[in-house]
């Protein structure tokens, strides 16, 4: 099994005819997903690289069974390609816009939310269940090369970290389940924890890794679920970000926003709080991966 | 981008908001004519970019046109935040029975609001002394504020009576205001009662969405400074002047130069360089743009530091990007600015699409040290802060 995709995805790509949308697209294609339809307004009835184009979501759904939706859309429309999206009925939306207004962002994750989609996103590079299914450019043209299946789940902040711990765990023998880059924005459609959440249940995921930043309240929902025992595998964590505390603050935060945003904000607040929770952390990719294979019997202790 | 509170009372009072109605004014004579116009006595404030103004002398109430005069020479030669006050706002002075303090920010998910029974003072210190007069509010943002929402968190915060019908209102109207304008924070600090209880919008600090500039109608000033330092400026320039996503570098107090992409993998190599005992002399981040120019420009900046002693070109593991995109621009700017790598080292990781073709353009750099396909950010890191160590020992023998 996986997360969110695997080989019953039946996937729509909104902004198909767009020089993006054509390029992932082949990709995928070729990887071996199964993209049944492309939506842009005023171009139904055309083909990209044999998928066909509808001018709604609605109909794209109606006529093909599309349940996922990948968005390469302007920053300014993703909030109603969302919108549609939703209402067409799709449960997985991948948004890989970065620079989002924020009232946009709020609002398309509100909405998805509130009909039970998952929204992954803002700025992220995709999803991956290894061999079976994969929304957005992750893994680029030869995903194999760093994403091998196996049974850990990774979440990541970043797309390129993403890449770099699946890489790190190829080398030490291990895959993984399905990997996601969650979105680099402050908002994203969900927060870190409800995936970890999902391959606590995923019975063929034994271990995750999380990869986190300064800002948010992420890994500190994390640490709590951790703490609490909802999440019971596994989890080792590597928080980039923490020389930002040696610096004068280049950005001055509004005090509304420093008072409602919190303490646990830095990198090493982040460490530590995780650490104390139960959570591995660890300071480089190798270190990481080597405390993954520990954890899950890979290599003797 | 900070409105000045001018364009955020007049931004308000378009939309039929409560703000005070006033003018600006560049010189002392000015202000005293627009007291006189308002009666006489009239509110002066310093139009910078910065909260709690009151008590650097930011703000003064003139109670008569000569005292405005006064009052506006004595401002006018103050300096803020390393800047001299060049502009003030004047506006009339508003009856205050009462304050309160509202504002409007995002939290990680939705918009907060956070309202207080007090104004006129800091929120942190409020919130201190008196936290149950202070409420976080966490907004749907498919529902948004309704009038009775905010009735019912004026209540909690301790507001009674009569002022919590025009406050409710005036509170949901705000809202959409904050929604309509695309704000990312709006204090209204304090909002000001009278004593019929009518509420006047005396303080106003406003943000406006860099990312939705655009659909407000609404430019970052052109020509407006940039950064001081001429090569963050340069960078800058190139940001505006080419098509793509933007470069951005920002220079630090050590001599490793950083090519670092991919926000995250940036973050856990400068981590590392620190922990290894490296300085970086500046941080970087570059997003996918169709021509080279934006990342020529980084390169530019850190070969013409004068603190840069090496340069580490640190890509995470490259999907959509080709890696002879990145080889090209440096080999561009290296012979650009004249750099020897033999004296300057460069060291590459950088693996991906068209690894072999930038492997090619690199070996036309003497002494640049590009890294197998195996090395990890580690190594790359290891490898430069080696490097940099080397060729300071290089350079002290040969004085």
């Amino acid at each position: 099994m996986s997360i969110l995709i695997d080989e019953t995805t039946r996937v729509v790509v909104q902004g198909i005819t767009g020089n993006q949308g054509r390029f992932d697209t082949e990709l995928s294609l070729a990887y071996g997903v199964n993209i049944v339809a492309g939506v842009t307004p005023g171009r139904g009835g055309e083909t990209v690289s044999g998928v066909p184009v509808f001018d709604t979501v609605k109909r794209a759904v109606t006529e093909t069974g599309a349940n996922a939706a990948v968005l390469y859309v302007p920053a300014t429309g993703v909030r109603d390609a969302v919108f549609e999206a939703v209402e067409a009925g799709c449960r997985v939306l991948l948004a890989t816009t970065e620079n989002m207004p924020r009232h946009d962002a709020a609002q398309a994750v509100a909405a998805a939310r509130a009909k039970g989609a998952w929204l992954v996103g803002f700025n992220t590079n995709g999803i991956i269940s290894p061999g079976k299914c994969k929304l957005g450019g992750i893994g680029g043209s030869d995903p194999d090369a760093v994403y091998p299946a196996g049974r850990i789940g990774v979440v990541s902040r970043s797309g390129g970290m993403s890449a770099e711990i699946a890489w790190a765990l190829k080398r030490a023998g291990l895959g993984v389940s399905t990997a996601v880059s969650m979105g680099g924005d402050r908002t994203t459609g969900r927060s870190m924890v409800e995936y970890l959440a999902l391959f606590e249940a995923d019975p063929e995921t034994d271990a995750m890794i999380i990869y986190g930043e300064p800002g948010t309240e992420n890994e500190a929902e994390v640490a709590r679920a951790v703490a609490e025992g909802s999440i019971r595998k596994p989890v080792v964590a590597m928080v980039a970000g923490a020389f930002q505390e040696e610096y004068p603050a280049g950005v001055s935060f509004g005090h509304v926003a420093a008072m409602i945003v919190g303490e646990a904000d830095t990198a090493t607040a982040k460490r530590r709080l995780l650490a104390s929770a139960g959570v591995e952390v660890a300071a480089s990719l190798d270190e990481a991966a080597r405390m993954v294979a520990r954890a899950t019997g890979s290599i003797p202790n | 981008m900070k409105l000045s509170e001018d364009v955020a009372k007049r931004l308000l009072r378009s939309r039929g908001l409560p703000a005070p109605e006033g003018a600006t004014a560049d010189d002392p004579d000015t202000a005293a004519a627009l007291a006189e116009r308002m009666g006489g006595a009239a509110v002066l404030k310093a139009l910078v970019l910065a909260g709690r103004r009151g008590k650097q002398g930011l703000v003064r109430v003139a109670r008569s046109p000569n005292e405005a005069r006064s009052a506006a020479a004595a401002m006018l030669a103050t300096e803020f935040g390393g800047a001299a006050v060049s502009r003030l706002y004047v506006e009339p002075v508003v009856e205050i029975a009462d304050e309160l303090y509202l504002s409007f920010a995002f939290g990680d998910r939705a918009p907060r609001m956070v309202l207080s029974r007090h104004g006129g003072v800091e929120i942190e210190a409020t919130f201190e002394s008196e936290p149950e007069a202070v409420r976080v509010v966490e907004i749907d943002p498919l529902r948004g504020v309704k009038p009775w929402d905010a009735v019912e968190e004026w209540r909690r915060a301790g507001v009674e009576g009569r002022p919590l019908a025009a406050l409710g209102a005036l509170t949901a109207r705000l809202y959409d205001a904050f929604v309509a304008l695309d704000a990312t924070m709006l204090e209204l600090n304090p909002v000001a009662l009278d004593r019929a209880g009518k509420p006047s919008l005396v303080g106003v600090m406003m943000e406006i969405d860099d990312f939705a500039l655009d659909r407000q109608g609404l430019r970052s000033p052109l020509g407006a400074p940039v950064a001081g330092n001429p090569r963050e400026a340069a960078v800058e320039t190139a940001n505006r002047s080419y098509p793509g996503g933007d470069s951005r570098y920002s220079e630090l107090d050590g001599d490793i130069g950083l090519l670092v992409a991919g926000g995250g993998a940036g973050l856990l190599q400068h981590d590392l360089i620190r922990s290894m005992g490296g300085r970086p002399a500046n941080h970087s981040d570059v997003s996918p743009a169709p021509g080279t120019e934006k990342l020529e420009a980084v390169f530019d900046a850190i070969f013409t530091n004068p603190r840069s002693r090496s340069l580490l070109v640190g890509y995470n593991y490259l999907q959509m990007a080709r890696c002879d995109f990145v080889a090209r621009a440096l080999k561009l700017s290296v012979e650009r600015n004249r750099i020897d790598a033999r004296a300057f080292p460069i060291v590459l990781r950088l693996v991906g699409p068209a690894e072999a073709e930038a492997r090619a353009i690199v070996a036309g750099i003497p002494g640049a040290e590009y890294l197998p396909s195996d090395a990890s950010l580690e190594d790359g890191c290891r490898a430069i802060v080696a490097a940099t160590e080397r060729a300071r020992l290089a350079r002290e023998a040969a004085e």
